[in-house]
């Protein structure tokens, strides 16, 4: 059917093109479309066709064929939408004003699919023969704008250029040339005679908004021919002039086509600039996108400021131009993405130099002038910051210096949470610079502050280290000791230097953990930051490959264990076990290499004796006797005057689980007045009350029980310890 | 269980192990600092592992000692004469991106239409078309001393009057320079940077404004205020004493800002001889190398201190050092210098390029 219509309309088209010609031809074609009609009888291809020969002069008033046969098209056209070969002949009959209906025709031209672009050629040699009424060249041009993107193609278009050029001096057909020649524009266009026309044009108008566009993007392709600046409170862009037609082609288009248009999810975005006038300095703006004049560059670029998507930039990205200043890359998600393809050293440096100088002069020189932003834009500044290098995985290096000296002179409550932040991704150096660098001013900070700062350090330095750590199974360098901090090799840290520099994080957050929850009174939020950093400290070897065990202190063990609230210690049970099976990993590596392993004795000592207190507190309901682990004088323990203490810490007794203790009981014995808790620790219902504790989620020290008794959680309670001792005895087996 | 990466390094072959990374790996991420790192050399940032000041930058504790030098030998002297007319407010900028020497009549163009465009907002301005205001960009050629400083660029704006009749007048005038840089810091910038970090200016605020602008878009830098700091300022007024028995300095004037309720400014003014007596009794010339240390320079501030603090009972040290100034050149601490003689001039930009590079974000 599609292809009958063409076939058609092809006749059609030439016979409209013969008309002037021989008339035998044309008779012998419609002889041979009569022929075809009385085959297949479709009234839109007859009145098509019929339209299409329509001679220069019919009259409307009363011609009732003619109206018979718009109708017919016209209601196809708002149906369905038009095939390109229909748009092509209808469009030549309203401009070639044949038929005096020219407006009516132009109003339902909808196109189904894609507009050809001959016919819009043809259509602007109309244009330029100058017959057409101005309020027809105003529609026909308004049409063409709201078609533009489905123009099939745009090469004859932009060949013609000049011819369309021509008629910006035209005062009412100005608007749409201008917004026109802003689509077809490409640099080769921008002449210095094209520059000089529009500049008188603008010198008799006046600042027009779309003299202005134009004008803005000839800037873009030369810059070196034309100086302009586009004011603050310009209305943006051109006016839409789809409104005749929007409707309708939405309808249709919605209809014909399954896939969407585009996809502008991607675009540039244009930054509206903020419209304050108070500010003197606008070092914490990121600036637009502009190109570099360069005026011996006559290479074939692509512009950032172009790019419309993802598809135009991966098409172009061997060409693609840098910008006049790059800062401001950093204010659209396209750009970021050319970002991480960039390799040209000096681009970097330019960024760099940008972005140090702005977070210099706001942060640490806070200039004199009272030009200093405000809070708002600073903060907005910063999150810029740091999403573009949360996007690159990669921290800017003058951000990272930046960081350094701001750290010295920080408040800690400035902008906290950004600092912080930023701060998380500084990258790996050597042992002894973090320590000066970051880990000492961090430290006057955080024992001089509140415990929510002090909770937010911890989750920075987690933050840190997970960075680090996931940087380093990434990055390690295949066969050398060596990881190669950058692609040029110039910068490299030996495997054991990353070591030290994950030990000293690692102890480091382990004295301010110790010490804070001290000064805090344990504070839960702060244990509970503190554990989540463990939380990664004990994956180390199974999760990043990192032959690194590192106990944490008893200052955050104890806390941990003896907390009132049973999450901490659940949470401490799924580190324990996590610590159990890093052991238990590398023992097997150990054992199966000849190598001599990188955990020391002293580690496996840590972690058994934390495991036998946790058992013998817990399970054992051994907690403060000797051979425990934490011993503590029994004198002093009598003093207190506790009964039992040896038990007060076990699963029935534990602060943690007391609650859960008394509704096991109520469950069990509903009857009973007196609460009994030890009766739960008797036989069977020991086991019980177990598996009770996990069906309430605990699923941490489900794992911890589970991994050290060997069996289900429904174990004899007494196999426990003896199989503690055969992992220790398995430990000390090391040299 | 989660996924072992192994690599190698760990010295024992892991039978079971998961991922081997594959032997040639095609390319690790690079990183943003392409072997530039902060905490390495050449960074400005980090000089001396274990002593980091605010800024971290190393501060010399000696200098030489100002010679006179008889600049226009070297020099166009009508250029110099330029140089020393102004009052001229202290600017440092980042290195410029592209900036080329040979360029200069085309940045002449491209400044005079971006400064037009600017003031009639919404209208565009064809490049190369005079109207209202030219721009002249020259090269003073003979300032720079080592090789690693590039040659000072000196900027005139002169409106031009609608009747041509009168001559055009200069409006605004400023230049970027360096002098003695930090030649280490120099040879680390890639080729297509040029580093003048010291910008000085002298006319409407809106013009320096412009120029500025144009000058970041168009290389890609970045211009902050410069201020000058007490010690910077104890440097010249020790500097320029010690030119006195060659060059006569004629006074030493010295202003003060007392932080007190209500604010009190003090100026001091010092006898030349004075002055130049009680740094001679404090500073050592060795003839070889004539080289100024900072303890010098302290005692002799501390003396005139004392000297004050003896007749008026006000300790001068309590409060901030704004300004000083000779017959050679007058320096004030909000970034505002006078260059009084060319004789001495290399000195006061060595100095003042100094404080410019120290700036330098990274």
């Amino acid at each position: 059917m599609m292809a009958n219509i063409s076939d058609l309309s092809r006749v059609a088209l030439d016979s409209s093109r013969d008309s002037s010609g021989s008339g035998s031809s044309s008779r012998s074609l419609r002889v041979a479309e009569s022929m075809k009609k009385k085959g297949e009888t479709n009234p839109f291809r007859s009145a098509l066709s019929s339209l299409s020969q329509v001679r220069e002069g019919t009259t409307v008033k009363g011609n009732d064929e003619l109206e018979r046969n718009l109708v017919v098209v016209e209601t196809i056209a708002f149906g369905q939408g038009l095939p390109p070969e229909a748009v092509s002949l209808l469009l030549d009959l309203a401009l070639s004003l044949r038929s005096g209906t020219c407006s009516r025709v132009l109003k339902f031209l909808i196109p189904a699919s894609v507009v050809p672009q001959e016919a819009i050629v043809r259509g602007v040699s109309w244009l330029c023969v100058g017959k057409m009424p101005v309020n027809a060249q105003v529609l026909f041009l308004r049409w063409v704008l709201t078609v533009f993107d489905l123009i099939d193609c745009k090469d004859h278009l932009r060949a013609i250029y000049g011819f369309i050029f021509s008629f910006v001096t035209e005062e009412n057909l100005c608007p749409f040339i201008c917004h026109l020649l802003y689509l077809l524009t490409m640099r080769e266009h921008v002449q210095p005679y094209r520059v000089r026309k529009l500049l008188d044009v603008q010198a008799k108008m006046g600042r027009q908004p779309y003299l202005m566009q134009l004008l803005a993007l000839y800037k873009v392709f030369r810059p070196e021919l034309v100086s302009f600046s586009v004011p603050t409170r310009m209305r943006t862009g051109f006016k839409n002039h789809n409104s005749t037609w929007k409707a309708a082609l939405t309808a249709v288009q919605r209809k014909n086509r399954a896939e969407v248009m585009a996809d502008h999810s991607l675009t540039v975005e244009v930054k509206e600039k903020p419209t304050s006038r108070k500010r003197k300095l606008h070092h914490l703006d990121v600036p637009a996108l502009s190109s570099a004049f360069d005026t011996n560059s006559e290479r074939k670029v692509f512009r950032l400021q172009e790019l419309q998507s993802f598809t135009e930039l991966i098409q172009n990205i061997h060409n693609i131009e840098l910008p006049a200043q790059m800062g401001s890359l950093l204010g659209s998600s396209l750009a970021l993405h050319y970002l991480d393809c960039v390799q040209d050293e000096s681009a970097f440096l330019r960024l760099n130099f940008w972005l140090g100088h702005s977070l210099q002069e706001e942060f640490l020189l806070c200039p004199a002038d009272g030009s200093l932003s405000s809070l708002a834009e600073a903060s907005q500044f910063l999150s810029i910051i740091l999403s573009s290098q949360q996007f690159l995985q990669e921290s800017f290096f003058s951000t990272e210096s930046f960081l350094y000296k701001f750290l010295t002179v920080w408040d800690g409550s400035l902008l906290r949470t950004h600092f912080l932040d930023l701060l998380s991704h500084v990258p790996l150096m050597p042992s002894h610079y973090i320590k000066v660098l970051v880990f000492e001013p961090l430290m006057q900070l955080y024992f001089t502050s509140a415990v929510f700062f002090k909770c937010s350090v911890m989750e920075c330095l987690n933050n840190m280290l997970v960075k680090w750590l996931t940087w380093h199974s990434v990055n390690a360098l295949e066969d050398g000791l060596d990881i190669s901090l950058n692609s040029n090799g110039t910068v490299t840290m030996t495997l054991s230097g990353f070591m030290d520099t994950i030990i000293e994080l690692v102890r480091f957050v382990g004295r301010l953990a110790a010490e804070g929850l001290r000064l805090e009174n344990c504070h839960v939020l702060l244990l509970s930051q503190t554990l989540t950093f463990y939380e990664t400290v004990c994956d180390m070897f199974v999760k990043y490959g990192l032959p690194l065990v590192i106990m944490p202190p008893a200052g955050v063990f104890y806390p941990a264990l003896l907390a009132t609230d049973s999450l901490t210690v659940d949470r401490l049970g799924y580190i324990m076990y996590r610590y159990r099976e890093n052991l238990t990993l590398a023992k097997k590596q150990e054992q199966q290499s000849e190598q001599t392993f990188h955990i020391s004795r002293n580690t496996y000592q840590e972690f058994n004796q934390h495991l036998v207190a946790m058992v013998s507190c817990l399970w054992n309901s051994k907690s403060f006797l000797p051979g425990t682990g934490f011993e503590i004088d029994e004198c002093l323990l009598t003093q207190t005057k506790v009964p039992e203490y040896g038990s007060r810490f076990d699963l029935v007794h534990h602060p943690a689980f007391f609650k859960y203790a008394i509704e096991f009981h109520q469950k069990f014995w509903p009857r009973r007045k007196r609460v009994d808790l030890a009766s739960i620790k008797v036989g069977k219902y020991w086991n019980w009350y177990v598996e009770f504790l996990f069906s309430q989620g605990f699923d941490g020290l489900n794992d911890f029980i589970q991994v050290n008794t060997g069996h289900s959680s429904s174990s004899v309670l007494c196999q426990s310890l003896t199989l503690f001792i055969c992992l220790s005895g398995q430990c000390h087996i090391e040299d | 269980m989660a996924t072992v990466k192994w690599p190698h390094f760990f010295h024992f072959s892991a039978p079971h192990s998961v991922v081997n990374t594959p032997a040639h790996r095609p390319d690790t991420r690079r990183s943003k600092s392409y072997g530039r790192s902060c905490v390495e050399p050449p960074s400005l940032f980090w000089q001396t592992p274990g002593h980091l000041t605010t800024l971290g930058h190393r501060i010399p504790t000696s200098r030489r000692a100002a010679k006179s030098h008889n600049i226009t030998t070297k020099v166009d002297p009508e250029q110099v004469a330029l140089l020393i007319k102004n009052e001229w407010k202290l600017s440092h900028v980042t290195p410029l991106y592209r900036f080329r020497h040979t360029q200069l009549k085309l940045y002449s163009k491209h400044l005079a239409a971006f400064i037009i465009a600017e003031k009639q907002q919404g209208v565009a301005v064809e490049v190369g078309v005079e109207a209202g205001f030219k721009v002249t960009f020259s090269a003073v050629l003979g300032i720079a001393e080592t090789k690693e400083d590039a040659e000072t660029v000196f900027i005139q704006v002169h409106s031009k009057p609608l009747f041509s009749a009168d001559t055009p007048k200069a409006v605004w005038r400023g230049w970027l320079t360096c002098v003695n840089g930090d030649p280490e810091y120099l040879r680390s910038l890639p080729p297509d940077f040029v580093s003048l970090p010291l910008f000085c200016s002298s006319g409407p605020e809106y013009l320096t404004a412009l120029v500025k602008s144009w000058f970041e878009r168009t290389f890609d830098c970045s211009f902050g205020s410069l201020y000058l700091n007490s010690t910077m300022l104890n440097w010249l007024a020790a500097l320029w004493t010690g030119c006195h028995p060659t060059s006569n300095i004629r006074y030493l004037k010295l202003a003060w800002n007392m932080p007190s309720q209500p604010p009190l400014d003090i100026a001091y003014t010092v006898n030349p001889q004075d002055a130049w007596e009680l740094w001679n009794s404090i500073h050592t010339e060795d003839s070889t190398d004539d080289r100024i240390n900072i303890e010098e320079v302290q005692l002799f501030m501390n003396g005139l201190e004392i000297h004050f603090f003896r007749h008026f009972k006000i300790y001068l040290s309590a409060g901030t050092l704004t300004k000083v100034s000779t017959a050679l050149g007058s320096a004030h601490h909000d970034g505002k210098i006078k260059i009084g003689s060319s004789d001495y001039i290399t000195t006061l930009l060595t100095l003042l390029t100094e404080c410019a590079l120290m700036k330098t974000p990274v």
